[in-house]
C-alpha cells in the first residue's frame, strides 16, 4: 500500500511537472513535422499508390489526420492540463509576494545579493530614511515599511504586473486551446455556388442570400484583380443588406461570414460569337450569335444553315482521340459546328477561340465556307463560403492575453530594493540589496544611481 | 535611380561591409570594424530606397513574391543586427551575419527569382500583408542573430566570452519569440479568417511556424524554469532558427499549401 502510494505521489509529482510540459512541447513538435511529411487527409487509393502495404498502419495510427487524431488532441489536453497544474501551483505564492509581500529582510541575505551596497551615515536614521525613501520614490518605486527591533526595513518595488507575465501568456494559451474545441464543435461552414440571380439558405440560419452579380476584374496584363460578388442577404422574404463581397472583404450577418472562395463557369447554355468567311469572297462576312441546337441561315444563295452540336470549354484530344474538356475552365474553348444543305449534311467540324486558324472541318460537299469562333458567353456562378465559428472570439481574447503576458514577461521586469536600516551612537548604516529577475544591466545602473542619491545628500 | 540600381549597389556594399568585418576578425584592428559597421549602416540606407522604391513602382508592400521577401528579409537581418551591434557592441559577429545577408542578397539576384513587379492577386490585397509579413520577418531576423551568437557561443574558448554571447543570444529570442508569435501566428490568423473564415487550417506553413514556436517556448522554459544554460540553449537556438528557415523556405519549395505565393 505504501509503495502504491508512493508512486502515486511520484505519478502526480511528474504530471504537474515542468519537465512533462518540456517533454510535450518535444513530442508536439516532432509529430507536427511529421504531419508535413505525410500528406494530410487524401483518398485511401493516393496513401495506397504512394505508400503502398505501409498505408494501412499509418491510416490505422491515424498519421493521416494526424492533428485531428486522437493522441495528438489528447497530447494538447494534457499540456492544457500541465499548463494549468504548473501555472496555479506557482500563482499562489506569487500572489502572496504582489499583495502581501515580506518586507523584513535580514541584513544577511541582502549582502549574499549580487547587486549590493553599503553605507553609514553621520545622521539620525529617520533622516537618513527619508533621504533613501525620497529617492527610491523618485524613480516611482513603491514603498512599505516596517520596524523591528529598532531595525527600519524598507521593500521598493516597481512593475510588480511583471511576475505575472508567464502567467497571462498560459491563460491566453488555454483560451486559444478552448476556442479551438468550440470551434471543432459549433462551427458551421458551408460552400454556397450560386449563379447570378440564385437564392440559397444558409445552413441554421433564418436567412438566405442573393448573388445578385458576379464580376471578375482584370489587370491589364491579364491577371485577375478581383472577383466581385453583390449579395443582397434575405430574411422573412425581405432583402435587408447588399454588399459586394471580395476576398478578403467578407459580409458579416448575424453570426455568419460570407467569403469568396472559388468561382466557376455555368457551361449548360453558352452563347457563341461565331464568323463565318468565303474563300473565294473576301467581301463576304456573316456574324452569327448561336446557342447550342440553334440553327442559323448562312447565305441566301445557296440555302446554307449552321448549327453548334456541341462546346467544349478546355478541349483536349482523350483516349482514341475523343474530343473531352480537361477542366471546367475556359482555358481552350471549342465548339463542333455543323452545316446542312436541304435537310443534307455538307460539313461539321470543330473550332477553336484560340486557334482561329485552324479548323477541323471536313466536307462532304465543297464548299468555301471558313469559321472562326469569336467569343463565347455563358453565365458564371461565384462559390462563397458560408461559415459561423463561435469560437474566434476566445482566439482572440486568447491571443490579446498572450501577447500582453509576453510584453510583461520581457519588457515590464519586476525590480526590487530591500534595505535594513540601523542607528547607534548617531550614526546610521544602511544595508542595501536589489533583486532583478531581467534586465540586470539596466538595473543596477538605476540601483547605483538611487543609492548614490541616497548617500550624497547631507 | 531605379530599384536595381540601388539594390545592386546595396549588395556591394553589403560585401564591403563584410570584407571589412572579416579583415577585422582576422587582424583585430579596432578601425576596421567601424568601416565594416558604416559600410552595412551606408547598404542599410540604400536598401532602404531600394525597398521604397519598389513600393512605389509596384504599388504594394515590397514582400510578395521570393524575391521581394528576400530582400525585405535581408534588410531586416541588417536592421536587426545594427540593432543589437549598438546595444551590446559584437562586431565580431558582422563577418557571419553579413555573410548570410549576402547570401540571401545573392539568392534574390539568381536569375532563378522572377524580379518583375507583379499586380497583387485578389487573396493579398489586404493591409494585413504588411503587417503579418513584415512583423514576421523582423522576428525572424532576430532569430537569425541569434543563430549566430549561438554559433560563436559554442565555438569561443574563454568564459566570460561564452556567458556575453550566451546572454546576446537570450536578449534576440527576447526580442524575436514576441515579434514572431504577434506577426507569425496572431497576425496569421487574424488574416486567414479575414480572407477564409477560418483562422488556422492546419496548412504546412501555419504547422511550421508552429514548431518554430514549440522550439523557442522549449528554449524559454528550459532557461527560465530549469535554469538550462550555455551549450543546452545555444544548441536549441540554432534548432529554431533552422525550423524558421524551414518555415520561410522549405515549406515554399518542399510542401504544397495554401501559402503559395511566397
Amino acid at each position: 500500500m505504501k509503495v502504491l502510494i508512493k508512486i502515486f505521489k511520484v505519478l502526480i509529482k511528474f504530471f504537474t511537472s515542468i519537465r512533462l510540459a518540456i517533454i510535450l512541447l518535444i513530442i508536439l513538435a516532432v509529430a507536427s513535422v511529421l504531419g508535413t511529411l505525410i500528406p494530410q487527409q487524401r483518398s485511401l487509393e493516393e496513401y495506397a499508390a504512394r505508400y503502398g502495404q505501409l498505408s494501412g498502419p499509418l491510416i490505422r495510427l491515424q498519421l493521416t489526420r494526424l492533428y485531428h487524431s486522437i493522441w495528438y488532441l489528447a497530447i494538447l489536453g494534457l499540456l492544457a492540463l500541465n499548463i494549468i497544474v504548473c501555472t496555479l501551483t506557482r500563482l499562489s505564492p506569487k500572489w502572496r509576494k504582489a499583495v502581501r509581500p515580506h518586507v523584513q529582510a535580514e541584513a544577511k541575505s541582502l549582502l549574499a545579493l549580487k547587486i549590493k551596497d553599503r553605507f553609514k551615515k553621520n545622521a539620525p536614521l529617520a533622516a537618513v530614511q527619508a533621504e533613501l525613501e525620497k529617492s527610491l520614490a523618485s524613480s516611482r518605486y513603491r514603498l512599505r515599511t516596517s520596524e523591528k527591533d529598532s531595525r527600519v526595513h524598507l521593500l521598493a518595488r516597481k512593475k510588480i504586473l511583471g511576475i505575472f507575465g508567464s502567467d497571462f501568456v498560459h491563460l491566453g494559451l488555454l483560451i486559444i486551446l478552448a476556442g479551438g474545441i468550440v470551434s471543432g464543435a459549433a462551427s458551421v461552414r458551408k460552400e454556397l455556388a450560386l449563379k447570378e440571380g440564385e437564392i440559397q439558405s444558409v445552413p441554421k440560419a433564418s436567412f438566405e442570400v442573393r448573388l445578385d452579380k458576379f464580376t471578375t476584374e482584370y489587370y491589364p496584363d491579364g491577371s485577375v484583380k478581383a472577383w466581385k460578388s453583390a449579395v443582397t442577404v434575405i430574411e422573412n422574404q425581405k432583402p435587408v443588406l447588399t454588399k459586394t463581397i471580395v476576398v478578403n472583404r467578407p459580409l458579416t450577418y448575424r453570426g455568419y461570414s460570407f467569403y469568396q472562395t472559388s468561382y466557376g463557369w455555368n457551361w449548360d447554355n453558352p452563347s457563341l460569337e461565331i464568323w463565318s468567311k468565303k474563300k473565294n469572297d473576301p467581301a463576304f462576312l456573316k456574324k452569327l450569335k448561336l446557342k447550342i441546337g440553334e440553327k442559323a441561315q448562312l447565305d441566301d444563295k445557296d440555302q446554307t444553315s449552321i448549327s453548334v452540336a456541341r462546346f467544349i470549354p478546355d478541349f483536349v484530344l482523350g483516349e482514341g482521340n475523343k474530343p473531352q474538356t480537361r477542366s471546367l475552365q475556359p482555358n481552350n474553348p471549342a465548339a463542333f459546328v455543323e452545316g446542312s444543305r436541304g435537310g443534307e449534311k455538307v460539313f461539321s467540324g470543330w473550332i477553336f477561340v484560340n486557334f482561329p486558324d485552324m479548323d477541323r472541318i471536313h466536307a462532304t460537299k465543297e464548299t468555301d465556307l471558313s469559321f472562326e469562333l469569336k467569343s463565347f458567353e455563358a453565365g458564371q456562378y461565384s462559390v462563397l463560403e458560408a461559415a459561423k465559428d463561435p469560437g474566434a472570439n476566445l482566439i482572440w481574447i486568447g491571443c490579446a492575453l498572450a501577447m500582453i503576458g509576453l510584453g510583461l514577461a520581457f519588457y515590464w521586469p519586476t525590480w526590487e530594493i530591500k534595505a535594513v536600516l540601523e542607528e547607534s551612537q548617531g550614526k546610521t548604516e544602511v544595508i542595501v540589496g536589489g533583486i532583478a529577475a531581467k534586465s540586470r544591466d539596466s538595473f543596477q545602473s538605476e540601483f547605483e544611481k538611487i543609492l548614490a542619491s541616497a548617500r550624497r545628500s547631507k | 535611380m531605379n530599384e536595381s540600381t540601388l539594390f545592386a549597389i546595396t549588395f556591394i556594399l553589403y560585401i564591403i561591409s563584410a570584407f571589412f568585418y572579416l579583415g577585422f576578425l582576422f587582424s583585430k584592428k579596432s578601425g576596421w570594424d567601424k568601416t565594416g559597421s558604416a559600410m552595412a549602416i551606408a547598404g542599410l540606407i540604400l536598401h532602404t530606397a531600394a525597398l521604397i522604391v519598389r513600393t512605389i513602382e509596384s504599388g504594394h508592400a515590397p514582400f510578395t513574391n521570393m524575391y521581394e521577401s528576400l530582400s525585405f528579409l535581408s534588410w531586416a537581418s541588417v536592421l536587426a543586427f545594427v540593432i543589437i551591434d549598438k546595444k551590446f557592441k559584437i562586431p565580431k559577429i558582422g563577418p557571419y551575419i553579413m555573410l548570410i545577408v549576402i547570401g540571401l542578397v545573392a539568392l534574390a539576384s539568381s536569375p532563378l527569382m522572377p524580379k518583375e513587379t507583379a499586380p497583387l492577386v485578389p487573396a493579398l490585397q489586404s493591409y494585413w500583408l504588411w503587417l503579418h509579413v513584415s512583423v514576421t520577418l523582423f522576428g525572424e531576423a532576430f532569430f537569425a542573430v541569434a543563430f549566430v551568437t549561438s554559433i560563436m557561443y559554442l565555438s569561443a574558448k574563454e568564459v566570460d566570452k561564452k556567458d556575453k554571447w550566451d546572454s546576446v543570444s537570450y536578449r534576440c529570442v527576447a526580442v524575436g519569440f514576441p515579434v514572431f508569435t504577434l506577426g507569425g501566428l496572431v497576425f496569421g490568423m487574424v488574416w486567414a479568417y479575414k480572407a477564409w473564415g477560418t483562422y488556422w487550417s492546419w496548412d504546412p506553413k501555419e504547422v511550421w511556424s508552429l514548431i518554430t514556436w514549440f522550439v523557442f517556448a522549449l528554449y524559454l522554459h528550459t532557461r527560465i524554469v530549469m535554469g538550462w544554460k550555455g551549450k543546452r540553449s545555444a544548441v536549441i537556438a540554432i534548432i529554431g532558427f533552422l525550423a524558421a528557415l524551414f518555415t520561410y523556405f522549405g515549406v515554399n519549395y518542399l510542401l504544397a499549401g495554401l501559402h503559395s505565393y511566397a
